[in-house]
């Protein structure tokens, strides 16, 4: 029976930094607290990566459960398959968001049992009080995927916020709207806070609240200065290990164990470039991770990358951050924390809008691919095409076409399969494309002299 | 002394081996098949054999393709993406953008100066490679060797609408029951063939020349839908399977020359002609 299947568990990625090592138990530990939180009757909320509202659950000490983060550990235990086919049974097609799918075979099956399916990864995803959608500009299944959940737990309430942000147009300047997108957004969170307040009988802490959104800006500029560190040669730390540093990135701001992770991670860096102690000693190929969720089953292929001489310094995927003082306004003086937060996420989805402005054709996305390319001296790019993810992934071969026409041309590769279906990959294929790309860096490596 | 070198390009379904020295002395084209895989030595003592030539004889051996970690008497291995590369820019120097049709993947390379710069490849779909074709002649009960000349026949030729091969084949079989003449048929499966081809490679922004390889090379109906496609004739080479392996082998000839020069030596395989041990 397809319910029974359970591969073997594979091998450990090896990581370059003790930081990255630290996230699996990390993940672990946080997947078995919302276990053991629901058992003891603590408020349990579904919650999205980047979803906005990190500091308003904190501050009500809420305990969150990373839908898409528990999808991700199911593909990195390569133990999916059973819950994609679940989701496919319920006539879920293929070809949605695989992370929801996977969420949401699990959650069928584990409400049809009223327990945990059989051997569930690290214990199992625990039944949620609410669910807390946070969509419109970021992906459809942000708002849809908890929808769907509710035929499964019709009595679990849902509040959905909307997060938008100003579009980029060459031909106006994103600050004639910002305040229009500000207010709206304030409105969506004042709304949740009501929401949580009803469905947990608690009252927001506003001073609380404060103190987690200032933790918040002084994280992001800490992850924003231990990431620029790896400009570094050799660089310390690669992109296969920066997908598990993003994980209290995306997850967990407004904790104190997220900024004290950060620190961590900065001083470890501090000391690898002291010591001169690179990804790999001889570094042939510095490349940027330019787009795509990575294959979560198949994160060896960063080490792949790195026995033939490739390391990756930079990536566009989860950078989720930027410095809070490079913004273009003082974000301290806005004391309101909604407020702040919703600024605080205009000014980051707005804030490579003025140099895209500056170069005829160009737009903010290759703009960072074009700042980071020049920072972390960058000779190639390798992009991922997830087939199930359309938001993240639609227009990245339209990305690497401008970027060639607007700025240069750059050797690229593009890899194709899943972000959780490990049907969609090939491991001989891949790493044919790997091999091939790795000769079309030395061609023109050499032709360059 | 005379150098020689080989190449052996393992492909998915067609085993190639060239032996040079300044030009082709000997090739010979073998299926790969399940049993062949690790019988690349077969073919190489064919080779040898025509050149008149024994293993020791050979300078450097340069295995490509995707079977190339199954040739234990190789020298090196190097990726089919650069050995394609260097085939063609040596067999027609004026060819910019390389369109190679395999049996089992199809693949697009841009060229400068010889190498490869840039490449796209599609690995995941039958639909876009010779595959498709094969599939589809069985299905029609036509030998694959027909169906390119048999395109060109079509008079009206239908859509072939399923970008499945195998959902593409019981199309066919639809269509047959319709009543609809087999080139028309054809043509409409060469069409989409030509279709899924051409939208990979255009990624690669096309320059020509282009020279279209492989066994889809060998196929006039597949050939002149692909030229429909780009707007202008394609170059062919000769022997258009081969050019992986005279790449390889020249690509050996390349190292061979350039550790000369430098007045090194050479890291040399412990070679013997053997066949590979598969899945120990």
């Amino acid at each position: 029976m397809t319910e029974e299947k359970k591969p073997e568990e594979r091998k450990k990625r090896r990581t370059a930094t003790e930081a990255a090592s630290k996230i699996g138990p990390m993940v672990k530990a946080s997947i078995g607290g919302t276990v053991q939180a629901r058992e003891e009757g603590k408020p349990i909320a579904y919650t999205f990566i980047c979803c906005c509202y990190d500091e308003i659950i904190q501050a009500m000490d809420i305990v969150p459960v990373w839908t898409e983060n528990y999808a991700g550990v199911c593909g990195a235990k390569r133990d999916a398959q059973r819950f994609l086919e679940r989701a496919e049974s319920e006539n879920f097609s293929r070809s949605l968001c695989t992370y929801a799918l996977c969420g949401l075979g699990f959650d069928a099956w584990r409400e049809e049992l009223g327990e945990m399916p059989p051997e569930a990864p690290w214990g199992g995803q625990a039944r949620p009080d609410m669910m807390l959608g946070s969509g419109q500009m970021l992906c459809d299944p942000r708002n849809k995927w908890y929808q769907a959940a509710q035929h499964y737990m019709p009595d679990v309430p849902i509040y959905d916020v909307g997060l938008p942000w100003p579009p980029y147009e060459d031909d106006y300047d994103y600050r004639e709207v910002q305040d229009y997108y500000v207010k709206y957004i304030v409105e969506e969170l004042k709304g949740l806070v009501q929401f949580l307040e009803k469905h947990t009988g608690r009252k927001m802490d506003w001073e609380r609240l404060s103190q987690l959104v200032d933790l918040t800006d002084k994280t992001w500029n800490l992850i924003w200065e231990a990431y620029e560190l790896r400009r570094a040669v050799p660089t310390p730390m690669g992109t296969g290990d920066a997908m598990n540093t993003m994980v209290p990135m995306v997850f967990m701001m407004g904790t104190q164990e997220g900024y004290d992770y950060y620190k961590d991670l900065y001083d470890e860096l501090k000391r690898k470039i002291a010591n001169k102690e690179g990804v790999i000693p001889d570094e042939k190929y510095r490349l940027i991770w330019g787009g795509g969720l990575p294959s979560w089953f198949a994160l060896t292929d960063f080490n792949y990358f790195n026995s033939k001489g490739a390391v990756f310094p930079v990536e566009t995927t989860y950078r989720m951050i930027e410095a809070i003082y490079n913004f273009d306004m003082d974000l301290s003086k806005i004391t309101d924390p909604l407020e702040h937060i919703a600024w605080r996420w205009v000014k980051f989805w707005t804030y490579w809008h003025d140099r895209a402005r500056k170069r005829p054709g160009s737009h903010p996305d290759v703009e960072r691919l074009i700042k980071y390319i020049e920072d972390y001296k960058i000779d190639g790019i390798v992009m991922h095409e997830a087939f199930s993810c359309r938001s993240w992934h639609v227009g990245l071969i339209w990305q690497l076409n401008l970027l060639k026409k607007v700025y240069r041309n750059i050797p690229s590769l593009i890899l194709e399969s899943d972000i959780v279906d490990i049907s969609s990959y090939n491991e001989v294929d891949t790493r044919a494309r790997i091999d091939a790309f790795i000769d079309t860096l030395e061609a023109v490596k050499s032709k360059k002299g | 002394m005379s150098q020689y070198f080989a190449g052996v390009d393992i492909g998915s379904t067609m085993t190639k081996v060239v032996i040079m020295n300044e030009a082709v002395l000997a090739s010979v084209i073998g299926p790969t098949g399940p049993e062949h895989r690790k019988l690349a030595n077969r073919v190489m003592e064919e080779a040898l054999a025509k050149a008149k030539l024994a293993f020791e004889d050979i300078t450097y051996v340069v295995a490509t393709g995707y079977g190339r970690i199954n040739v234990p008497f190789a020298d090196k291995q190097i990726t089919e993406i650069s050995c394609h590369a260097r085939g063609v820019a040596h067999l027609l120097p004026e060819v910019r953008t390389v369109i190679d049709i395999g049996g089992q993947d199809s693949k697009g390379i841009k060229l400068k100066e010889g190498r490869a710069v840039d490449f796209v490849m599609n690995d995941k779909c039958a639909a876009g490679t010779g595959r498709f074709l094969e599939v589809a002649a069985e299905e029609l009960g036509v030998s694959l060797e027909d169906m390119g000349r048999l395109s060109l026949e079509a008079e009206n030729r239908v859509e072939i609408s399923s970008t499945c091969t195998v959902f593409a084949a019981q199309e066919v079989v639809a269509k047959l029951s319709e009543g609809v003449a087999l080139s028309d048929i054809i043509a409409g499966l060469h069409e989409a063939i030509a279709i899924r081809i051409y939208g990979m490679v255009r990624r690669l922004k096309i320059e020509r020349e282009v020279a279209l390889t492989g066994g889809g090379a060998k196929n006039i109906g597949l050939v002149k839908a692909l030229e429909a496609k780009l707007g202008f004739p394609v170059l062919v080479p000769p022997e258009p399977l081969l050019t992986g392996a005279i790449g390889a082998a020249l690509l050996g000839r390349d190292i061979v020359q350039e550790a000369a020069k430098k007045g090194e030596t050479l890291v040399r395989s412990e070679r013997r002609l053997t066949e590979a041990t598969l899945f120990t």
